[in-house]
């Protein structure tokens, strides 16, 4: 009885900071749901407005453009970074000269605010300035203007993301391949498997929980996209990189709209949510269910 | 010897004369003393005047008062979003909050602001007496109600300006290749045919010639809303669409059809004047906003530009900065049939007349101290050097400070046409709704940049949406 007193004790300060911060912050956004509100409508007041505001983002062909190029973006950004993230993670562990200091400079970009890296990235791509824009009209001809060309933007903050966030994906999959035993892969050596054979039948399935952990950080990261993009391309050109989260930040903050930005922002976490859980359902549970 | 005993009896005196006074320093080592150690919080947008606050008068308040003035200089959109959040829940965090012109509507609806004028007269110990209202330009009438009160001590001023590079249009080659292309002499333009003929002209010269020269700056960012203000607040009015093209007397109407002139032909005119322009200017104008125009013109790139001036200085001073020092010219932006005579009897404008004040929370903690901050940057001693490294007056005795003089004649006439013309500017209409119909109707207007919709038809969905948006907002009935 007294250690049970004692662990809610020693608990009690960070329940308090998850709710200070994460739970009493949600119910407030879903109560801002349920109403209309803009302070600088002509009746500033919040109105209570049922689910008004839900009905509005499922007839909202901004929203559901804004869905659609974000679905796209994190389709691309997140495979992208497993794919290249393993590749990584497999050459950092082996051997070679100058390992530690490769190893910390690809783990840079991770340390970065994401304005930094929106802002570093618009130095580069900037026409008359940049270097991108620059070395590939000198070697190929090609004019990049991520101001113009919808396709070149989108591409644009999926490289920027892929840049940035590959090491995270990197560093947990070490961490998942340090973590090995080698009987396995000395078995299927003997057993004259080849290095495929090793990658489907026996790495994968092992590194499987790290990586789907990781691909659901990156996922949900992805999906909430703001800061690096807002300075990058501001959401456009047009609506082209107009990803949820720059559109529920031009919803919330300089069109002030509290209500409708609140509904969305509840409609994008439950996508995220069902996303993460259909990738669960497809990858986790089958296996579970097996063992 | 006697001049020797002179010189020595008046330093006894003066000595003995400041021993008898009473301790008595001057008015802000007085008044600041109730409030040493406070430490006042003010948010701002990076620019030139909001630099010299942090770096300059900040740093001299402190050092006169003992009220230590921490000035957060940020971008404009952060800016507000610090501002309005802070305000609206009422945290306390600011002390100051630079007021731009255009949402002041919307900060006094809200009652966000401290009424400086009642403040003062409330609390006459607070009083400079070397800070008075009265000398701040007219452009301070924005930032009052209508009862004459001040709600923001004005910090920056400043017109759009249409800059050009006097090296370019004095050349006698560039003039009689100009002359032989055109039929016309090579100078400043007042219409909007001549100014495209300039930018045609210079952006075929840079081609011909091998230079990165273009013929017009284009401030026609395809996913941030300073294009959208560079067409409404600089183009339109200069085809003679003012105030957005929404008739505030009208019931807010904004469409042709509803009495408004957003998707009128003169707006659709402007805006296909500006696409070409845009078309022809530098291949950065479509990632440029407000900063990255001047930051263009400075580096050389283009012949002429409508330009905030805000940036004129150190585009015509900083050779740090800027490569074309000693080569800017200044003139009022090309305009159509009947708009100079809109401007002079007050029906219209020519340009956009920006600027901001710094203002007092409601939510503030310190707002007597606050209040002697304010003051402190409103006092006409400080306002030459700041005028002089950014190019900004907001009191009338500025004019005649000699390093703003010289800065005026550096600037080629500036601050002159500031003082004689600045009534044909304007600054934004008097709504409060600013942010919100211009983010309404944003995505429609980035369309139309990228040529996913035409202009004419892009106008008239803009007009719609602004209805509908104003109509959302309950000020359309």
């Amino acid at each position: 009885m007294q250690s049970k007193k004692l662990g809610w004790l020693l608990l009690s300060p960070t329940l308090f900071i998850l709710g200070l911060f994460g739970i009493f912050p949600f119910i407030y956004v879903v109560w801002v749901s349920f109403h209309e509100w803009n302070p600088f409508a002509a009746n500033p007041e919040k109105l209570f407005n049922w689910a008004e505001n839900y009905r509005k983002v499922v007839f909202d062909a901004q929203f559901l453009a804004s869905l659609g190029v974000t679905l796209a973006f994190v389709f691309f950004a997140v495979v992208s970074e497993v794919v290249i993230g393993y590749l990584l993670a497999q050459a950092f562990m082996k051997n070679f000269p100058g390992k530690s200091f490769f190893r910390t400079i690809h783990t840079l970009p991770l340390i970065m605010a994401p304005i930094i890296v929106g802002s570093i990235w618009k130095l580069m791509t900037t026409p008359s300035i940049g270097i991108i824009p620059n070395l590939l009209d000198t070697w190929f001809g090609i004019d990049l203007n991520i101001g113009q060309s919808a396709l070149a933007a989108f591409s644009i903050t999926v490289i920027m993301d892929i840049w940035h966030w590959t090491p995270l994906v990197t560093l947990s999959l070490i961490a998942a391949l340090v973590s090995l035993p080698s009987d396995p892969f000395e078995q299927a050596q003997i057993d004259g498997a080849n290095k495929r054979q090793v990658f489907w039948h026996i790495t994968l399935p092992m590194i499987r929980p790290a990586l789907i952990a990781t691909v659901f950080i990156r996922l949900m990261d992805a999906m909430r996209t703001v800061d690096e993009v807002l300075m990058l391309t501001g959401g456009g050109p047009g609506s082209a990189t107009r990803y949820v989260g720059v559109h529920i930040y031009k919803e919330v903050f300089p069109r002030t709209n509290y209500g409708y930005g609140s509904a969305i922002s509840v409609i994008v976490l439950y996508l995220s949510i069902v996303i993460c859980w259909l990738l669960y359902v497809s990858l986790i549970a089958p296996r579970n269910k097996k063992g | 010897m006697f001049m020797r005993h002179k010189g020595g009896l008046t330093a006894l005196a003066i000595a003995l004369m400041t021993s008898a006074l009473p301790a008595h320093a001057d008015f802000w080592s007085d008044a600041g003393a109730k409030y040493k150690g406070v430490v006042l919080h003010g948010v701002t947008e990076s620019s030139p005047p909001s630099a010299y606050i942090k770096d300059v008068l900040a740093p001299e308040f402190e050092a006169k008062t003992g009220i230590k003035v921490e000035i957060e200089t940020t971008s404009w959109d952060q800016m507000y979003d610090k501002a309005i959040k802070d305000m609206e829940a009422g945290t306390g965090i600011y002390d100051m909050v630079y007021i731009e012109q255009d949402i002041i509507y919307a900060y006094l609806q809200r009652n966000f602001l401290v009424n400086m004028t009642k403040a003062l007269a409330e609390k006459p110990e607070l009083k400079a007496a070397t800070y008075d209202e009265s000398h701040f330009t007219t452009f301070a009438n924005y930032f009052k109600n209508g009862d004459g009160d001040l709600f923001g001590v004005p910090m920056e001023a400043f017109i759009k300006v249409y800059l050009y590079r006097t090296d370019l249009f004095n050349d006698p080659a560039i003039q009689a290749a100009f002359k032989e292309k055109t039929g016309k002499d090579l100078k400043p333009a007042t219409t909007h045919e001549d100014y495209t003929a300039i930018a045609d002209f210079f952006t075929e010269y840079g081609k011909a010639n091998g230079l990165d020269l273009w013929g017009s700056t284009a401030q026609a960012h395809t996913g941030h809303p300073a294009s959208w203000y560079e067409f409404f607040e600089s183009i339109a009015p200069t085809f003679g669409v003012y105030n957005w093209g929404i008739d505030a007397n009208n019931n807010y109407a904004a469409s042709v059809a509803n009495g408004g002139t957003m998707n009128s032909d003169k707006a659709k005119e402007a805006l296909k004047w500006w696409l070409h322009l845009r078309d022809i200017a530098p291949p950065e104008s479509p990632q440029s906003t407000w900063t990255e125009t001047a930051t263009t013109f400075a580096a050389g790139r283009v012949a002429q530009g409508l330009i905030y001036g805000e940036n004129a200085a150190w585009i015509a001073s900083d050779a740090s900065k800027s490569k074309v020092v000693g080569m800017v010219g200044t003139a009022l932006p090309p305009l159509s049939d009947g708009v100079m005579a809109d401007a002079e009897s007050g029906k219209g404008y020519i340009g956009y007349y920006d600027g901001g004040a710094f203002g007092l929370p409601a939510s503030s903690k310190n707002q007597e101290a606050a209040l002697l901050f304010l003051q402190y940057i409103g006092q006409d001693e400080v306002q030459p050097g700041w005028a002089a490294a950014a190019p900004r007056i907001t009191n009338t005795a500025t004019y005649d400070a000699q390093e703003v003089k010289d800065m005026n004649a550096q600037l080629g006439g500036y601050y002159d046409m500031l003082r004689d013309q600045g009534k044909l500017f304007a600054g934004a209409p008097p709504y409060p709704f600013h942010a919100q119909v211009r983010e309404a109707t944003a995505p429609i207007f980035y369309d139309i940049l990228t040529g996913k919709i035409g202009p004419d038809e892009g106008l008239d969905a803009m007009a719609a949406k602004a209805e509908e948006e104003l109509t959302s907002l309950g000020y359309r009935k």
